[in-house]
């Protein structure tokens, strides 16, 4: 080994190399397998201190005024040198050494809970269609100003999400069935390709952009789409705390006599969604049984709904055309 | 039992068979991750969406061939996709080093990753500023500037000591195995 390689290694851990640095050591682990070896020994053990020691969010969550890029975030020198620094500078030690005690006993029920979104997620991309009721638990208004609800008030109502049927097939294909206020049907829905409307009344509206109609539908603008469970379920890993919570007795057991788990999704500070989601899965097969979205934005509105699994079975090749749901004579209108 | 409760009953025994190796494997792959890798949220990202690829691969896995080989092939897509995805190119290494590093993290045994469980003894050893230094650094991903600037140290002064620090786990990780009878 060079005299510095160990250096240049540690360096390179600390991530504290320059780009010069940073070359001689490629240079240095290409030179050689042995040296590739002992590189890769040492990243071992670092990444093991990592996984056995770093459980603690970013630093700025405890400190805002701390930038761990450049230790010139701090405020200043003199701050760590005064009796009040010093009590502070103690007390967010102590609070790291609390939340990484916390975080070290929470952390084998998250990684479980990750692993268990993992299998969810894998089961999620076997089913080709699924077929959901939506229910909507509470509607909570947030206040808006009068110009939004002036315009608001120039729409017509919505049909309600509640009671709706909702049928998903992977590629953002989708059918959402609602009734309006007479009860009659009123579907919206997308093929992948091109997406479409079907009022009681007036023409069937069809546009090339296949997220005309799915607004309708909570959740697109938060990248939790409840037309793509997939994408849904990878959100809430990357935006999520997961934890597991217990079921109660009468929920214990799926339809097939395996057990039912309960996970819920926790979101981070800032990040975008509802505030929680809950999920109710087959332990088995790691298939989705029901999800809860509590609070998700949904326009002006946040909404408690729910999602529940009615079958999946597979749907006709052409059920997502608009074809499929109206009669042929039907006036079609194509938009931008 | 008919045909479709065997199937079933395949796809568990499959499934546990491909958790099973990637317990054993993960170290390594997590490791040569964090080598390739330089942002730890980067690579906490990655590892969950590598797990998921190589469940979903795993039936195309052939036992014939090392498990950790083939999964550090599958991490390797994985980044470049990840970082495709994001616009990013937070990798440090050239390509050719990359794949000198995927060979030397495939050729790293079961024991040596085994010897790694006594790390945690070890760092129950760690007293003072050496175990103060060790959490600023693992713990709250603090840089040695960082450290330095809280701890009133010179930068240089803190990465000697974490340097250290490293030398003596590992030389305590080498002498329990040695005590245990393990592989040294």
């Amino acid at each position: 080994m060079i005299p510095n390689a160990r250096e240049l290694i540690d360096g390179y851990l600390d991530d504290a190399l320059t780009a010069d640095q940073q070359e001689e050591l490629s240079a240095w682990i290409k030179a050689n397998p042995e040296h590739a070896r002992i590189f890769a020994e040492a990243m071992l053990l670092h990444d093991r201190l990592r996984n056995t020691l770093g459980t603690v969010e970013a630093p700025d969550a405890l400190h805002p005024s701390f930038n761990s890029e450049s230790p010139l975030g701090w405020p200043g020198g003199s701050w760590l040198m005064s009796p009040l620094a010093r009590t502070t500078a103690a007390a967010a030690l102590l609070i790291l050494g609390l939340a990484t005690l916390w975080f070290s006993i929470g952390t084998p029920t998250a990684s479980a809970a990750i692993r268990e979104l993992d299998r969810i997620i894998v089961n999620s991309m076997k089913s080709k269609d699924r077929t959901f009721e939506i229910v909507v638990e509470d509607i909570t208004t947030e206040r808006r100003g009068k110009r939004s609800a002036r315009s608001e008030s120039q729409r017509p109502p919505k049909p309600p999400l509640d009671g709706a049927a909702l049928y998903v097939r992977s590629g953002n294909q989708f059918v959402l069935i609602r009734k309006t206020q007479d009860g009659l049907p009123f579907v919206t829905g997308s093929n992948g390709k091109q997406s479409w409307a079907i009022n009681t009344r007036g023409p069937v509206r069809v546009s090339a952009d296949v997220h005309r109609f799915d607004h309708d539908l909570p959740g697109h603008e938060t990248s939790v789409p409840l037309t793509d469970l997939h994408e849904g379920l990878q959100q809430l890993k990357r935006a999520y705390d997961l934890t597991f919570s217990a079921l109660g007795p009468e929920e214990y057991q799926t339809g097939d006599g395996h057990e039912a788990r309960q996970l819920i999704a926790v979101k981070k500070p800032k990040e975008r969604g509802p505030q929680r989601v809950e999920i109710v899965y087959d332990a088995t097969t790691g298939g989705i049984l029901r999800m809860r979205f509590v609070q998700m934005p949904y326009g002006p509105d946040r909404l408690d709904l729910r999602l529940s699994l009615v079958s999946q079975e597979e749907l006709p090749a052409d059920f997502f055309e608009h074809t499929s749901h109206h009669v042929l004579d039907r006036k079609i209108e194509v938009e931008n | 039992m008919n045909g479709l409760s065997r199937g079933r009953k395949n796809m568990e025994e499959q499934y546990q068979q491909a958790i099973r190796y990637w317990t054993l494997a993960q170290p390594v792959v997590s490791a040569y991750v964090t080598a390739v890798v330089r942002d730890f949220r980067d690579r906490d990202d990655l590892l969950q969406a590598i797990s998921v690829a190589v469940l979903e691969a795993f039936s195309s896995y052939d036992p014939a061939r090392p498990f950790t080989a083939w999964a550090i092939g599958i991490a390797r897509n994985q980044i470049g996709t990840y970082l495709r995805e994001r616009k990013r190119n937070r990798l440090i290494f050239d390509a050719e080093t990359v794949d000198l590093l995927a060979v030397a993290f495939e050729q790293i045994d079961s024991a040596q990753t085994r010897k790694l469980d006594l790390l945690q003894d070890c760092l129950a050893k760690l007293e003072g500023r050496a175990r103060q230094l060790c959490e600023l650094r693992y713990q709250n991903d603090l840089k040695p500037a960082a450290i330095g600037s809280l701890l009133g140290m010179a930068p240089n002064t803190v990465a000697k000591s974490l340097q250290r620090i490293r030398d003596q786990l590992r030389q305590c990780i080498e002498r329990n195995a040695a005590l245990e009878g393990g592989p040294s």
